[in-house]
């Protein structure tokens, strides 16, 4: 399969949107349907596609392992990090209006941005892992 | 009577969900059984928009695009599976 000319373009034509879509549902996750959780699972499906496209040497190249471990651990750092900012700055866990004490409302959507980021990029460095080891690769 | 237009067009697509379900389960070979998952989807696409449209709700257009991404790259899997009995 991995030499259909015709699967290939419109699969590398398509890697880059779905990609693009992923951030736009991580950052209007807000506003619209949404959030981090399925970011995540949208991107790790832009890479997974990349994998069945070309070989799964490629979408190495592309995206390190080593590079996902990080992701995935500094995405649980982002999202402690967040919470426990908070409880320094002398509010509960993860009660983000204390971030900017002059401005509650920004502080309240930054710090969810910044915890929906993280959940983003745990999710999609962990359903990579998932692929790779069910796959029956070392990571 | 707009709303009318739009039930029976959702009503429409429903049926031809049931008959690509139907071919799904009766497909005698394994192509056919993904053409009918294929075609399922892009069903569910079109029913998220008339429902998203009926309830004046655009964010179910979001969900509708999410949709048929993930539709595809289900396609090409299966496709890969049957062709080569695994998915690396």
């Amino acid at each position: 399969m991995s030499e259909s000319v015709v699967l290939r373009t419109v699969g590398g034509m398509l890697f880059p949107y779905i990609l693009v879509y992923g951030l736009y549902v991580q950052m209007h996750g807000e506003i619209g349907p949404g959030g981090g959780f399925q970011a995540g699972i949208l991107i790790a499906a832009a890479f997974i596609l990349h994998s069945l496209l070309f070989s799964p040497q490629g979408t190495d190249r592309l995206l390190p392992s080593r590079l996902v471990d990080i992701a995935m651990c500094s995405g649980v750092l982002l999202y402690i990090g967040t919470g426990v900012l908070c409880l320094l700055m002398g509010g509960y866990f993860l009660d983000y209006s204390v971030l900017i004490p002059s401005d509650p409302a920004y502080a309240e959507a930054l710090g969810m941005t910044l915890v929906e980021i993280g959940v983003g990029l745990t999710v999609a460095s962990v359903i990579l892992t998932m692929v790779r080891k069910i796959r029956g690769e070392a990571t | 009577m707009n709303i009318d237009g739009h039930l029976i067009a959702a009503l429409l697509v429903l049926i031809g969900a049931i008959l690509s379900m139907i071919r799904a389960a009766a497909g005698p070979t394994s192509y056919d059984r993904v053409l009918a998952v294929n075609v399922f989807g892009t069903k569910a696409v079109m029913l998220l928009a008339i429902i998203g449209f009926i309830g004046d709700r655009s964010g179910f257009l979001d969900i509708a695009i999410l949709y048929g991404l993930v539709n595809f790259i289900a396609t090409v899997a299966l496709l890969r599976f049957v062709e080569t009995k695994r998915l690396t």
